[in-house]
């Protein structure tokens, strides 16, 4: 959610993972790293490099080849491997997968990198190799407007008849609540608002999971006054829209 | 929870010496905050408005075992996530860390009105929560251990029913309770992964992390990705570790539980509460509670009867304004023109003192002007608060809201700027309902185009002056639909400009009918009227004087009709005697005083603008005693009528309406009549209501773009209409 580099002031030191997947990196392109290239390549003042460096070194993940120069240890080029190898992984995901651009897959990867366990990677890796034998997944969710991306047009309204046909939806059929007639109930499926509309939704109790009644239209159909949660809230059309349903079983 | 983060644990108890304590309301719209706060101060409060911002301040003072305590009402709010004026008021008040924060839940809606506890709690206060509305609960068939409650969240718990009072003595002995053992750590619990992601969030906060609030407060605010304050703490020294750190947890969560974070945050919450009320509740208030608020939405609700039954509604309420305030204002208006002579009678008789004018056409002239919209006010506000009260106004910003939103507007608004047919003033101060900023804004700006009561002896005036009886209703009907067409016009271009913004969430809550209390309803009322006298007065009464001094000075030394009647071209008739026509004009005495009064006018600063002006105004048809006359319509719009009479020398304007409109007749055409009835129609609005656009607005800017944005405006329509009329005609 915040752009890494430019909000982050240089003074902070980042986390020592991110260091040792710098040296990587820059050993394996130039055979040796310098303080100068890591604060470069990170961004960030010489000085604060220092710190972090003596902290890695004191764990015995690098070495001081030269003055200056750096190197990894055995143990420390086997976890920056690992971490690069779940950094290459999220990333693959979050672009290939959910559709997000370059840049934000691979910032949502810097930040997820750290904290993937060693089963959640297995169970990625696998994951990964099913969509490899079955890819209409992938396309499935970049069809759906469940999946497609802001600014791209939804290829069909959702609840239309491309979505009913889909097995999967058949009996959840999702529309927005500005669908409903007075009278009619349903669940809360997702909040598709952003910002303050958002989390005045969720302030309000419209929770997924949550039922809605409609109980009255205002002159010409709109704004529409549900019940959600015991409370009696009038939505505008524009909001109404912005909360997807199913039918209430 | 295992938080390091600030827990109010070296809060001191009350001290021996009485030291002012402080006390503050939190809680929900609708949730019977204000009713609570007028219990417990009565009438020792004070209502203003917060700096900048538009929202109402209230305060009162009240007795807590013996020592004296200010208790602030704050502005209802849902949650504290800062999105809306009010939350980011209601927090700026906590942050100032009062004594003890009451938190007020609606007792039949338990559900959403625990969750602000929650948040309220996680800034760290010292919290007491009051079940208000119990009775009403109880009734629904609601059953609570409040034992239970009290136990289980470790803070005091009270029920309630501020519109009988029960209750408040209970409470004010919760507070003290509270005061006297502040919570050392809250009993909220939200999920291992979720708390730990807070903790490990607040771990890395710098050490004055706390910001405004708590440590714990914060974290969270950063793990739901509030960008502002993200910013904030990562200018801190080293505190972009911990908005780092809250991106990684925040990603961290969202993989692993799937949802966004403010939803996952928002469920936990609510599955907090909702653990609470299982172990406390049995059974929750019966679901057909609302049936006869429902059954009556059924009719004032619905989607055809509703309108007319609103209309039906304004109109009475108009109606008793204007006609329950017509004696009153006539009171005051003849109270005020008795003290002017009883105070002119202190000199002799023509006397031309100065201290007399200023007293008698200044002084008292402009607190006559301020105080007689006063019985409007009290008594638009009366009606207004009874609708707010009823939860009526929901219904009609319901109602209305598909046609205002159209224009850029608010449900809210309608009413507003259906009270500014009557009156300005009383219409900017009603925009108080509309909780957006924007869309008060926009409304208060455009609301002087509603044409307003005082206008209409303008209208009155010129109108039949200039156009034949078949045509009148249609020229007064233009001139208001004019007014009504720019208005929305102007609402949507400063919406799509000045104003522009998203439109602030339309989840506007329904709460059900209830009777208000006679009591909640005349503080109300009275409250705001008293904003009006102490705010908007001195400024008006300001203006006045000046407006006064305008039309007053200079004094030329002589008059030439004295000179000419001392050369026995004019005559003063003498009642009785036979008229001689020896070549000499023959005046009445009061016709005599009437010219010197034309003449002292001309010769007025007032006088000699409007003939500095008149080039300005001659492409608009205007000539200089139009503009002499307008100039003193700023201080109200029905002086105008007046002023004319005093250009044209005719003593009383009012009585003498007929021989005015021959003369108007005489040196105007329609088109210039037409030409100005928009100019006045539109263009600067009087100084009450500039006054009031500041009060309410809280700053001069708007105050200032109302009165030249719409003079701008009068301008450039009457030039375009006299110009193109000029070439059709």
């Amino acid at each position: 959610m915040f752009p890494a580099a430019n909000t982050v002031p240089a003074s902070m030191s980042e986390p020592l993972e991110d260091y040792l997947e710098t040296i990587y990196l820059l050993v394996q392109e130039h055979g040796f790293a310098r303080v100068r290239d890591i604060a470069k390549a990170r961004d960030v003042r010489a000085a604060t490099v220092s710190i972090s460096l003596r902290k890695l070194s004191e764990a015995g993940l690098v070495n001081y080849v030269r003055r200056e120069y750096i190197g990894l240890t055995e143990k420390g080029e086997e976890a920056a491997r690992r971490i690069l190898t779940r950094h290459r992984l999220l990333t693959r995901f979050f672009q290939e997968v959910l559709g997000m651009s370059p840049h934000a897959a691979g910032q949502q990867a810097c930040a997820m990198e750290h904290s993937l366990t060693d089963e959640a990677m297995d169970r990625m890796v696998r994951f990964f190799e099913f969509l490899g034998t079955c890819p209409s997944v992938v396309q499935a969710f970049g069809q759906c407007p469940m999946g497609v991306r802001p600014g791209d047009e939804a290829p069909c309204g959702a609840g239309s008849e491309t979505c009913a046909k889909c097995a999967l939806n058949h009996k959840e059929a999702s529309m927005s609540v500005s669908r409903l007639k007075p009278g009619q109930r349903a669940v809360v499926t997702q909040i598709t608002a952003t910002g303050p509309l958002r989390q005045r939704l969720l302030d309000m109790g419209i929770l997924p999971e949550t039922t809605i009644d409609v109980e009255r239209s205002g002159p010409g159909g709109h704004p529409l006054w549900i019940r959600c949660q015991g409370a009696q809230l009038a939505l505008r059309r524009a909001e109404a829209d912005c909360i997807r349903v199913r039918q209430a079983s | 929870m295992t938080l390091t983060a600030v827990a109010p644990t070296t809060k001191t108890p009350l001290p021996e010496s009485p030291r002012r304590f402080r006390v503050a309301l939190a809680g929900n719209p609708n949730c019977g905050k204000t009713s609570l706060f007028n219990a417990l101060t009565g009438a020792r409060q004070h209502v203003a408005n917060y700096p900048g911002v538009t929202v109402e301040k209230r305060t009162g003072q009240c007795e807590i075992g013996g020592s004296p305590a200010e208790i602030v009402d704050l502005p209802g709010t849902y949650s504290l996530n800062s999105y809306s004026p009010e939350e980011r008021v209601a927090e700026r008040e906590l942050a100032s860390r009062p004594d003890v924060v009451v938190v007020v839940a609606d007792s039949m809606q338990l559900q959403r009105n625990l969750v602000l506890l929650v948040q309220i709690l996680q800034t760290g206060a010292n919290p007491v929560l009051c079940l208000n509305m119990a009775d009403e609960a109880r009734a629904a068939g609601q059953r609570l251990d409040v034992a239970m409650m009290e136990r289980l969240l470790g803070l005091p718990v009270v029920e309630t029913e501020a519109n009988t009072g029960r209750g408040v003595a209970e409470l004010l002995a919760a507070i003290r309770r509270a005061s006297l053992a502040p919570i050392a750590r809250h009993r909220v619990v939200l999920g291992e992964d979720l708390e730990g992601a807070i903790a490990a969030v607040s771990e890395h906060l710098p050490e004055d992390g706390a910001l405004m609030l708590s440590g714990e407060w914060t974290a969270v605010r950063l793990l739901l990705g509030d960008v502002e304050l993200s910013r904030r703490v990562a200018e801190m020294p080293a505190g972009g570790e911990a908005v780092y750190e809250a991106q990684r947890q925040r990603a961290r969560l969202e993989a692993v539980t799937g949802l966004e974070i403010p939803v996952f945050v928002a469920e936990r919450t609510f599955g907090f509460v909702d653990g609470l009320l299982r172990e406390t509740r049995t059974p929750p208030p019966r679901i057909d509670a609302r049936a006869l608020s429902d059954r009556l939405d059924d009719v004032v609700a619905h989607p055809i009867l509703g309108l007319p039954i609103f209309g039906a509604v304004l109109y009475a309420i108009f109606w008793l304004t204007f006609t329950l305030g017509e004696a009153p204002m006539g009171w005051i208006e003849s109270g005020a023109g008795w003290i002017g002579q009883s105070v002119s009678s202190l000199w002799p008789a023509g006397s031309d003192s100065l201290l007399r004018s200023l007293l008698v056409d200044g002084v008292i002239a402009g607190v006559g002007g301020v105080l007689v919209f006063l019985p409007n006010i009290l008594l638009l506000f009366l009606g207004l608060a009874f609708l707010e009260d009823t939860g009526y106004m929901a219904r009609a910003a319901f109602l209305t809201d598909r046609l205002m939103h159209r224009f850029g507007l608010h449900g809210k608004s309608f009413i507003p700027m259906m009270t500014g047919f009557g009156c300005t003033v009383p219409g900017i101060m009603a925009t108080r309902t509309l909780e957006n900023e924007k869309d008060r804004l926009a409304t208060m700006l455009v609301l002087p185009l509603m044409s307003c009561g005082a206008r209409l002896p303008i209208w009155m005036l010129l109108i039949p002056a200039f156009f034949p009886p078949s045509w009148r209703a249609p020229v007064l009907w233009l001139v208001y639909a004019t007014g009504i067409g720019l208005a929305l016009a102007l609402a949507l271009l400063l919406r799509r400009t000045l104003l522009r913004g998203e439109d602030a969430p339309f989840v506007m809550e329904l709460p059900p009918y209830r009777l208000p209390t006679l009591r909640s309803v005349l503080i109300k009322m009275i409250g705001r009227a008293g904003l009006y006298l102490r705010k908007a007065g001195t400024t008006i009464l300001a203006i006045s004087i000046l407006l006064w001094a305008a039309m007053s000075f200079p004094k030329p030394a002589s008059h030439q009709i004295d000179a000419r009647i001392a050369a026995g071209e004019v005559v003063v008739a003498v009642p009785g005697a036979a008229a001689s026509n020896g070549g000499h004009v023959t005046l009445s005495a009061a016709d005599v005083a009437a010219r010197r009064a034309t003449e002292d006018l001309e010769f007025s600063a007032a006088g000699r603008i409007g003939h500095l002006l008149a080039p300005v105004f001659s492409p608009l048809g205007f000539d200089w005693k139009i503009v002499t006359a307008m100039i003193g319509a700023l201080a109200a719009k029905e002086v105008f009528v007046a002023q004319m009479g005093i250009v044209y020398s005719i003593g009383d304007a009012d009585a003498g309406a007929e021989g005015l409109r021959a003369l108007l007749a005489r040196d105007y055409s329609p088109l210039v009549g037409l030409s100005l009835m928009l100019f006045l129609l539109i263009s600067a609005p009087c100084m009450a209501t500039i006054a009031v656009t500041r009060r309410e607005s809280g700053r001069w800017r708007w105050a200032l773009l109302q009165l030249f944005g719409l003079t701008v405006i009068a301008y450039l329509t009457s030039l375009g209409v006299y110009q193109l009329g000029r070439l059709v005609v």
